[in-house]
């Protein structure tokens, strides 16, 4: 019975262990810039500046604008990422495309190269087309992205739906559209909001596209700018830069929690 | 066409008929609803890996044409301290992403998956998976600042190496780094491996709790062989991902001081941006995709024919 006891000690010590950083961040993105001493960063802060360090962040550095552009990305991108996933999905499996298989696996292939593979000319030719820098230039990169997860996920989902069904709305007379737009998509909800979870949060926490395809404020990503934020401020102004660092975590944390049970269910349908 | 006109005849004995002949009546529709992914995954992923490949081959600053020179970047790449040095790191990041965070989050797993309030106990170490890779950033280059979180931490306990200056040392500041993306990614795994062990059939767990087996015999014996292929999973993702480490480097080192913590990812990144060199940025990601293919790959395949052998 010595096991009943061991276990749970040895889990909340290692679990305390592991929240010592998150700890070390809200303590010490509650102080006042003024208060702040790196001698003394252990000290709890019981000052209550942690919100007017974050409206600092938000307005001075001017995190607001990014957050705002960041959250258009990460709901557009893998939306309309689920909406092209399925739709080839939707091709090869209810509509039986001819040489399907292939047309998955050229799609799937996506995936495999490393994002630094598209960098370069990515960048080149946002520059020529004058789609650097520009909101819609990230939407477009961040739908693509999004698109071989999407369709890996929902072809295998589909071939989980009856042909029947498939059949039947043809017998009544529905239109392909039809089929897709009003059988197979609402019957596919469970799956399409967890890969929309995974790729939104994916979107969100990116800073290597952010970084190589925009530079201005109104246009750039959340971690592109906590990254200049870091860079510019650090020193005395840490408290801010810490305000900032939880300020953009908090949305992906809530998700997660909230989702947890899509999550790990999206995590297993994208496994295996 | 007659088989047009048969397909949506709600007859189900001709519907029937014409579904053995092939369906030609989809065969435009189908075309229809996959060609927007195959568009824009050709356009904006496939192109654009040929280009860089094609670039990596050539003498290429962004201005004028790029002039082919064969091999030249390549020979340049490997002749260069600070892509081996590099090189070195990415193999520091691969081996101590297996070792670490799949390690730390098999014990979870197998500690908390049977065990009542399993999951509150899991909660701790899923909080930072949660947090981006440059927030996890921003908090660990706080912490390990010279004579920060951490020296102040040792000095009270009394522990040498207090006065480490965490980031400022090759290869101290990778392997600090690495424990910093451990942090964040213990959870995840442990999650992976919850959901394997939950998946194992009950009834060889229960056979062998009958014959005495618990605890390390339990664990070695049974749960270990039958979570081989989620930790041929779990061991594969962790391989590709430390390949491509970026963002924790990119934030708390930006692979300095020197150039001493670049990864592969990094240095793509420096040639590329920073220096303007992008036929040999080109050749680094060109290398980085091969080393990535390969790993993974021939990863796979070990296991597969393991499996086979068994």
């Amino acid at each position: 019975m010595v096991n009943k006891v061991i276990r749970p000690v040895f889990l909340s010590v290692l679990g305390l262990l592991w929240l010592v950083p998150v700890y070390l961040l809200i303590a010490n993105a509650s102080k006042l810039p003024g208060d702040y001493s790196s001698a003394e960063v252990w000290k709890p802060a019981f000052g209550g500046a942690l919100l007017d360090n974050m409206r600092d962040v938000w307005e001075r550095a001017d995190l607001g604008s990014t957050v705002m552009s960041t959250l258009i990305y990460s709901v557009t991108g893998p939306l309309v990422g689920v909406l092209i996933g399925a739709s080839v999905g939707f091709a090869i499996v209810a509509l039986r495309l001819r040489h399907g298989f292939w047309w998955f696996v050229f799609i799937f292939g996506g995936t495999v190269f490393p994002l630094q593979m598209l960098l370069m000319p990515l960048f080149v030719g946002y520059a020529e087309t004058g789609l650097y820098d520009t909101r819609i230039g990230l939407i477009l990169v961040y739908t693509v992205i999004s698109v071989p997860f999407s369709a890996f996920v929902m072809r295998n989902f589909f071939t989980g739906i009856a042909h029947h069904v498939f059949e039947a709305a043809v017998v009544d007379g529905a239109s392909t559209w039809r089929i897709f737009w009003r059988i197979y998509l609402p019957m596919s909800k469970s799956a399409m909001v967890a890969v929309f979870i995974l790729q939104a949060t994916f979107i969100w926490n990116d800073l290597l596209l952010g970084l190589t395809l925009s530079q201005s404020n109104d246009v750039r990503p959340v971690m592109t700018a906590l990254t200049a934020l870091q860079s510019t401020y650090g020193g005395s102004a840490m408290p801010v830069v810490l305000a900032g660092g939880l300020l953009v975590s908090i949305p992906t944390v809530v998700l997660f929690l909230a989702t947890q049970r899509i999550f790990s269910r999206g995590l297993a349908l994208g496994q295996f | 066409m007659s088989s047009t006109s048969v397909q949506v005849d709600p007859d189900s004995g001709v519907v029937r008929r014409t579904r053995s002949g092939g369906r030609p009546s989809y065969r435009w529709s189908a075309k229809g609803f996959v060609a927007p992914g195959v568009f824009i995954v050709a356009g904006l992923l496939y192109l654009p890996f040929l280009w860089t490949t094609f670039l990596s081959f050539t003498r290429y600053r962004g201005l004028g044409s790029p002039e082919w020179i064969g091999l030249d970047n390549y020979v340049a790449m490997f002749s260069d301290p600070a892509l081996l040095t590099s090189l070195r790191n990415t193999a520091f990041w691969v081996v101590g992403t297996i070792a670490v965070p799949v390690g730390i989050g098999l014990l979870i797993a197998v500690l908390t998956y049977n065990m009542r309030f399993g999951a509150w106990f899991r909660l701790p170490f899923l909080i930072p998976y949660a947090i981006s890779g440059v927030a996890v950033g921003v908090i660990w280059s706080f912490i390990l600042q010279s004579g920060g979180a951490l020296s102040q931490a040792m000095d009270t306990f009394g522990l040498p190496g207090a006065d480490s200056r965490w980031l400022l040392d090759a290869p101290l500041n990778t392997f600090v780094m690495i424990g910093a993306a451990a942090w964040q990614a213990s959870g995840v795994n442990a999650l992976l491996f919850v959901i394997g062990l939950q998946s194992i059939p009950k009834e060889p767990v229960e056979a062998a709790r009958v014959d005495g087996a618990s605890g390390w015999t339990m664990f070695r014996h049974i749960l270990w062989p039958m979570l081989r292929p989620l930790t041929t999973v779990v061991v594969g993702l962790s391989i590709v991902a430390s390949l491509k480490t970026f963002d924790v480097v990119w934030v708390m080192t930006q692979g300095g001081p020197g150039r001493s913590s670049e990864t592969l990812a990094i240095t793509m990144y420096r040639e590329t941006f920073v220096q303007s060199e992008y036929g040999l940025g080109g050749a680094v990601s060109v290398f980085l995709t091969v080393v990535t293919l390969t790993a993974s790959i021939a990863y796979l395949r070990r296991q597969l024919s393991e499996r086979k052998a068994l």
